[in-house]
């Protein structure tokens, strides 16, 4: 989707279209929402559409988004971080960095999350995963995706003309950059496929029920065993228990952990 | 994680069903050791 097309849409659909999109990048697809809102705020600048409802609509979708996310991190923790990272170039990393980063700032990670690819989808989820409470969330996510909007649709605004000369000059370069972009695209999905199918392949880690891992406890192999509790930090707060006599791996500092494990002895993982 | 730590060349499995499974088996827990907590953010 070029600019031309993305004009032609917001042209026509308006205000729908630009919800539309908001509310999809903000619950994981790969739309580009940025785009969008700058071609909305280009179109307002024309008096095509209205600049207040154009921000207010893809407020509003924004924010809807954000807010399913949340709930739905709230109730399945990270299982939604691992389907939201599943087409990342390493889901382990993506989920590990996401949630270090949201540690590391706290709520304020919401107010200019938009703006960070990878951390934007991530944020909503996270907090909810994190127990922050709704009225919280709400406040300090409703900034982020003021900032957000306010930022691409005023840029789009302010910089009408150039983006009218833009799209002229791709008129005119004919279908040389739809080739380029075509070319770019097609690219882009056959390297996904590429690292889906690298890290489908090498998922191949045995896993054992836990009747067959008590009775392997309880059997002379016992000695050659360990047990390790990789749970995120969600999950590891006080009060918590663990699986009786098993140690603790810290995702987050796998590095250093490792440095502490037996190779002779059989590594059983767990989280929640 | 897993992953991570066959390529490291350890031997590793996955309990089937995590905490949760080994629980509702009946299975022996402990509380987690106080200087194995970590404490978390409330965002509150």
């Amino acid at each position: 989707m070029n600019m031309n097309d993305l004009l032609s849409l917001i042209s026509h659909h308006g205000y729908l279209f630009l919800a539309v999109v908001c509310f999809a990048e903000a619950i994981g697809l790969p739309l580009p929402a940025a785009l969008a809102l700058l071609t909305a705020g280009a179109v307002a600048a024309y008096g095509d559409l209205h600049f207040y409802l154009v921000f207010g609509v893809a407020l509003l979708a924004m924010i809807g988004g954000d807010v399913i996310l949340y709930f739905m991190g709230r109730v399945s923790g990270w299982a939604l971080l691992g389907i939201l990272c599943r087409l990342s170039a390493n889901p382990e990393t993506c989920i590990l960095r996401s949630a270090e980063y949201f540690y590391r700032r706290g709520k304020q990670t919401l107010l200019f999350a938009k703006f960070i690819p990878g951390i934007n989808t991530m944020s909503p989820p996270l907090a909810g995963s994190m127990k922050m409470r709704l009225g919280n969330f709400l406040q300090f996510d409703a900034l982020g995706a003021a900032f957000y909007v306010g930022a691409y649709s005023a840029a789009g605004y302010l910089f009408s003309d150039a983006l009218r000369a833009i799209t002229h000059g791709l008129r005119s370069a004919g279908s040389a950059a739809e080739v380029v972009f075509a070319i770019g695209l097609a690219a882009y999905v056959v390297y996904r496929i590429w690292v889906y199918r690298k890290y489908r392949l090498l998922d191949v880690t045995p896993r054992i029920q836990a009747a067959e891992l008590a009775k392997r406890l309880a059997s002379d192999a016992a000695h050659n065993m360990l047990i390790a509790d990789v749970r995120s930090h969600g999950y590891y707060d006080a009060d918590s228990e663990r699986i009786a006599g098993s140690i603790r791996i810290e995702p987050n500092n796998l590095v250093e952990e490792v440095k502490n494990l037996p190779k002779d002895r059989e590594i059983y993982l767990y989280c929640t | 994680m897993a992953r991570q730590l066959q390529e490291l060349g350890f031997k590793v499995f996955v309990i089937a069903g995590g905490l949760r499974a080994w629980r509702k088996a009946g299975h022996a827990v402990e509380r987690v050791p106080h200087d194995d907590v970590f404490k978390l953010p409330t965002f509150s």
